[in-house]
C-alpha cells in the first residue's frame, strides 16, 4: 500500500510545462515593446545624430529614458514590498516576490508614451502615481483596477504639462529645427482650432505615409504605427492578446471620425487616417487596451469595452480641450471593467450554443431573458455616446453646419 | 470562442503509451470485490456472507431512479463485506467474492436463438436486466435513456476517448468491430432510430479500418471521425456535430442517443447470449508504470493486481510526489491509497509524477478560461461571485451549465484551481 498525492484535477495542466505560464506571457509582452522602443531610437536617437544635431552619447538618450522608468518602478515596487511585507527580509524572498509581480512593465510603458524631453524627475513622479498608487495600494499585479502607466501618465499630464514643455517637450533636436506647426504635435494642432484641413492638420508633417511610419512629432514611442503593427503581429501569434480588441478600438475611431469629418466639411479618407495615426490610438489599442488585468476577461466583454473606448477616444479628443483622448478614455473605461464583464458573462452564458428543438419534443418556455435587456442596454448607450460625439465634434469645426441648428442647444 | 460552437483546444493525447499492447484479458483474480454504489445510489445487497454465486447471479439492486439488478463477475463464494476504495474517492461496501476458479455460469446467460425477433420494449427490458449502465465515466442507467417519450432518429456511439492517456475502448473496437456494429444495430432498434453513427478521433483511423469490413451489411451506419480536440467526446459536442442540432439536457430533446462504445459491445452479448454486464475494459497507464497496458477484467477486480501485471511502477517512483489517478487525467480523481477496485465506470488509472513546483502568480485576467470553455461561461466571473457567495449572481451566470471538463484549470497560466471554483459555486446553488 502506498500513500499517494491528493489534489484537485485536472492533474494534466499547461502549466506543467515551464516554457507556459503567467510569466511567459509578460516576457513575450516585452518582446512585443521591442520593435516599438528601437523605432523611438531610431527617431530620436540615431536619426538626430546623423543629422548631426546631438552628439554621439546623446543619440542613446531616448533608450536609457525608457530602460529608466523600467528601472523606477521596479526599486519603487520593492520599496513597497520591503516596507509592507513582514514575509519580505531578505534579498531571496524579495526576488520571488518581484518574479511573480512583473513590476517593469507599467515603468517602461509609462516612459515610452512621455515625450521626449521629459524631466526624470517628472518620470519618477509619473512611476510613484501609477505604480504605488495605481498598482500596490490596489493589491499589486493581478488586482488593480486601473492602467499603471496611464494613470502615471495622466498625473504627470494634468499636472506637470508646462514643466515638461520647457523642459523641451516632445520635439526631438532635429524636429525643432525645421518646425512647421509652432512645436505642436499633429494632435495639437487639433486642439488649436485651425479647422479640419489637410493643409492645417497633414501638410506640416509630411504626408500620411509618414505619419504610418511614424516620422512625426510626438510622444517618444508612440508615434510608429508601423512598428506598433509589428508589435501586434507578435502579440497576436503569442496569444498575448486578443486580435480583435485593437481592431474594433481603432476601427470604431476610424468610423466615427468618418463621420465627423463628413459632418465638418473634411471630406475624404483623410482625416479619419490622420485621426487613427496620430496621438496615441494605435500605441493605447495595441498595448493598453488590451492589458489583461484593467479590462474585461472574456471575449464579448473584451469587444464592448473596446467599442465604448473608441466611442470615448472620440468624445475626449474631439469634444474635450485635452489633446489625448486615448489615456484618458482607457483608464475612464477602467472604472466600468467589472460591470461590463460581469454582464458580458451572463449574455455570453445565456446565449452561447444554440439551443433547437427537434419536432415533438417538449417546448421549455422562457421568461424574457435578463440577457437581452442587458444587451439592448450596453448597445444603446455605445449608440448614444457615439451618436453624441460625433454631432458635437462635428459641429464645433463648422461654421455653417446643418446639424446644429437642427438640434437647438440640445448639447 | 464568442458565441458559436464550443471549439475545444487540443491537448496531446499521450496514447502512444498503451495503444499498440492488445488487450490482455484476466478474468480470474482471486477475489472481486463488488461495490455497493452506483453514481451516487447505494445498491441493496440480495445474498449474504457464506452464499455460493455463479457468474451472472443478482447479488444486489439499484433501487429508486435507474432501478436495476447488479450481477456477480465471478463464480465462487461470498466471503465478506468489505470496505474498499470506489473511483468516486469514497470508501464503499462491497461484496467480496472469492473466485473457485470454475466459470460456473448462471442459468439466465444462454444464447439466443433469434436475437433479431426482439421488439423495441423486450432489448428496453433486457437492458435494464442486464444492469447495464454506460461504461464511458457517468454511468447513467442505459434504460433510461431508451425510454425517452421524445421520437429518436440517430443513435451516437461515442468512442473518442478524448481524455489523454486512455485507449481501452480504442483496443476494445479493434479486437470487438463486429459486437459493436451489431450492439449499435440492436440500440437503434431499441430507439426505433433510422441511423447509427460511429464517432471517433480522425487520427484514430484503425477504428475506420476494423468496423470496414463488417461495414457494409450495415448500411445505415455510418463512420464520423471528428477533430482531435478536447472536449471532443463531450455529448453535446457530438450530437451538434451529427445533427446540428443543440439541447438543454438530454440528447433526446435532440432527438439523439449517445452511447459509449464499451456499452454498445456489451449489449452485443446482452442480446445474443444474455451476458449481464460483469465485465469491462481498463487502462492502466502513465509515466509512473512500466508498461501500460489494456485490460479486460470482470468488474470489481482490484487495480493493485493490474499494475502488478503492467510491470508495476516504475523504479524511483515517489508516491508522495505522484498523482493516482481514477479515471482520465482531465475529469478523474486523485485517489490517495493504491487500493482501489475497479467499478463499472472506471475506465482508466494513471500513475503519473506531479510536476515540479514553480511560484505562481496572482491571475491576471487573461480571459483564457472563458475563451476554451464549451459553454461559454465566465469562470472569473463564476469564482468573484462565489467568493462573495452571492447565489444569485452565480444562477445569472449559468454556473448550473458547466459540465466539469476542467479546461479553465489545464488552461491558466497562473495555475489556478479556476474549475473547482466553478464547481463549488455549483454546490452553493444546491445548498
Amino acid at each position: 500500500m502506498a500513500r499517494f498525492a491528493n489534489a484537485k484535477g485536472p492533474y494534466l495542466r499547461m502549466t506543467d510545462s515551464p516554457s507556459y505560464g503567467t510569466g511567459a506571457i509578460q516576457r513575450d509582452f516585452l518582446i512585443g515593446l521591442l520593435p516599438v522602443i528601437l523605432f523611438a531610437f531610431y527617431k530620436n536617437g540615431v536619426q538626430v545624430y546623423l543629422d548631426g544635431n546631438i552628439a554621439f552619447l546623446e543619440m542613446f538618450y531616448p533608450l536609457v529614458f525608457i530602460l529608466t522608468g523600467g528601472l523606477m518602478s521596479t526599486l519603487l515596487e520593492a520599496l513597497y514590498f520591503v516596507i509592507t511585507d513582514k514575509s519580505v527580509r531578505t534579498m531571496k524572498a524579495l526576488g520571488k516576490k518581484l518574479a511573480v509581480s512583473y513590476a517593469a512593465i507599467p515603468g517602461l510603458l509609462l516612459a515610452m508614451i512621455m515625450p521626449l524631453y521629459t524631466p526624470v524627475w517628472v518620470l519618477i513622479f509619473g512611476c510613484i502615481a501609477g505604480t504605488l498608487v495605481a498598482k500596490m495600494l490596489f493589491g499589486g499585479f493581478g488586482y488593480n483596477i486601473f492602467n499603471p502607466a496611464l494613470i502615471g501618465y495622466i498625473a504627470v499630464a494634468f499636472t506637470l504639462y508646462g514643466v515638461i514643455q520647457n523642459a523641451g517637450g516632445a520635439l526631438n533636436a532635429s524636429e525643432v529645427l525645421i518646425d512647421a506647426a509652432g512645436g505642436a504635435t499633429p494632435l495639437g494642432a487639433l486642439v488649436e482650432g485651425e479647422g479640419l484641413t489637410y493643409a492645417a492638420l497633414v501638410a506640416p508633417y509630411g504626408n500620411l505615409l509618414d505619419f504610418f511610419v511614424g516620422t512625426i512629432p510626438g510622444a517618444l514611442a508612440e508615434t510608429s504605427a508601423l512598428a506598433i503593427l509589428i508589435s501586434y503581429v507578435w502579440l497576436v501569434a503569442r496569444k498575448v492578446i486578443k486580435w480583435f480588441v485593437p481592431v474594433v478600438f481603432v476601427g470604431t475611431v476610424f468610423v466615427l471620425s468618418w463621420f465627423i469629418g463628413l459632418i465638418a466639411g473634411a471630406e475624404g479618407l483623410w482625416f479619419p487616417l490622420y485621426s487613427i495615426l496620430s496621438g496615441g490610438l494605435m500605441f493605447g489599442a495595441v498595448f493598453m487596451a488590451t492589458e489583461p488585468v484593467t479590462t474585461p476577461r472574456n471575449p464579448l466583454g473584451k469587444i464592448v469595452f473596446a467599442l465604448f473606448l473608441g466611442v470615448f477616444t472620440v468624445l475626449f479628443r474631439f469634444v474635450g480641450d485635452f489633446a489625448e483622448g486615448v489615456a484618458t478614455a482607457i483608464v475612464f473605461m477602467n472604472i466600468f471593467t467589472m460591470p461590463i464583464d460581469n454582464w458580458t458573462a451572463i449574455i455570453r452564458s445565456e446565449l452561447g450554443g444554440k439551443e433547437v428543438f427537434v419536432k415533438g419534443a417538449p417546448k421549455v418556455k422562457k421568461p424574457v431573458s435578463k440577457a437581452l435587456i442587458k444587451g439592448i442596454i450596453l448597445a444603446v448607450l455605445i449608440l448614444l455616446i457615439a451618436l453624441y460625439g460625433v454631432l458635437k465634434a462635428g459641429g464645433m469645426f463648422t461654421a455653417s453646419g446643418w446639424i446644429m441648428p437642427l438640434f437647438g442647444r440640445l448639447f | 470562442m464568442i458565441l458559436n460552437q464550443a471549439t475545444g483546444i487540443r491537448i496531446d493525447g499521450k496514447k502512444h503509451m498503451s495503444k499498440t499492447t492488445p488487450m490482455h484479458e484476466y478474468l480470474n483474480p482471486r477475489f472481486v470485490y463488488l461495490p455497493l454504489l452506483q453514481q451516487n445510489s447505494p445498491l441493496k445487497r440480495t445474498v449474504d456472507v457464506g452464499a455460493t454465486v455463479k457468474i451472472g447471479q443478482t447479488v444486489a439492486v439499484r433501487e429508486g431512479f435507474g432501478a436495476m439488478p447488479i450481477h456477480a463477475s465471478v463464480s465462487g463464494k461470498v466471503t465478506a463485506i468489505k470496505k474498499v476504495w470506489h473511483a468516486s474517492g469514497r470508501m464503499v461496501d462491497a461484496i467480496e467474492i472469492e473466485n473457485d476458479q470454475q466459470n460456473a455460469l448462471d442459468d439466465a446467460i444462454r444464447p439466443e436463438a433469434d436475437p433479431g425477433i426482439f421488439t423495441r420494449t423486450e432489448l428496453v427490458q433486457k437492458m435494464q436486466n442486464a444492469g447495464l449502465s454506460g461504461l464511458g465515466g457517468a454511468g447513467f442507467p442505459t434504460y433510461v435513456k431508451y425510454q425517452a417519450k421524445t421520437p429518436i432518429d440517430v443513435v451516437i456511439i461515442n468512442a473518442v476517448e478524448c481524455e489523454p492517456y486512455i485507449t481501452c475502448d480504442y483496443v476494445m473496437i479493434e479486437k470487438y468491430p463486429e459486437k459493436l456494429l451489431k450492439g449499435l444495430k440492436y440500440f437503434m432498434r431499441a430507439a426505433d432510430a433510422k441511423r447509427g453513427v460511429i464517432c471517433y478521433k480522425n487520427y484514430n483511423v484503425g477504428i475506420a479500418e476494423a468496423l470496414k469490413p463488417f461495414l457494409s451489411a450495415y448500411p445505415d451506419i455510418t463512420l464520423h471521425p471528428v477533430k482531435d480536440i478536447y472536449p471532443a467526446g463531450w455529448e453535446k459536442y457530438l450530437v451538434q456535430q451529427v445533427t446540428g442540432r443543440s439541447y438543454p439536457n438530454l440528447p433526446a430533446e435532440a432527438g439523439a442517443i449517445v452511447d459509449n462504445s464499451g456499452t454498445a459491445i456489451v449489449f452485443a452479448d446482452v442480446v445474443e447470449h444474455n451476458i449481464p454486464l460483469i465485465s469491462r475494459a481498463i487502462t492502466i497507464s502513465g509515466e509512473g508504470v512500466k508498461e501500460p497496458k489494456n485490460f479486460l477484467v470482470p468488474i470489481g477486480t482490484p487495480v493493485k493486481e493490474l499494475v502488478a501485471l503492467s510491470g508495476g511502477y516504475q523504479d524511483g517512483l515517489d508516491p508522495a510526489k505522484s498523482y493516482y489517478i481514477a479515471g482520465g487525467p482531465m475529469t478523474g480523481r486523485a485517489i490517495m491509497i493504491d487500493e482501489l477496485i475497479v467499478n463499472d465506470t472506471l475506465g482508466s488509472v494513471i500513475v503519473k509524477p506531479m510536476p515540479a513546483e514553480r511560484n505562481h502568480p496572482a491571475c491576471l485576467g487573461c480571459g483564457r478560461c472563458a475563451d476554451v470553455c464549451p459553454v461559454f461561461l465566465a469562470p472569473t466571473e463564476i469564482q468573484r461571485a462565489f467568493e462573495m457567495n452571492d447565489k444569485d449572481a452565480v444562477r445569472a451566470l449559468n454556473a448550473t451549465k458547466c459540465m466539469q471538463c476542467g479546461l479553465c484549470s489545464y488552461v491558466c497560466p497562473s495555475h489556478i484551481e479556476i474549475s473547482d471554483f466553478v464547481l463549488r459555486a455549483k454546490e452553493l446553488l444546491r445548498k
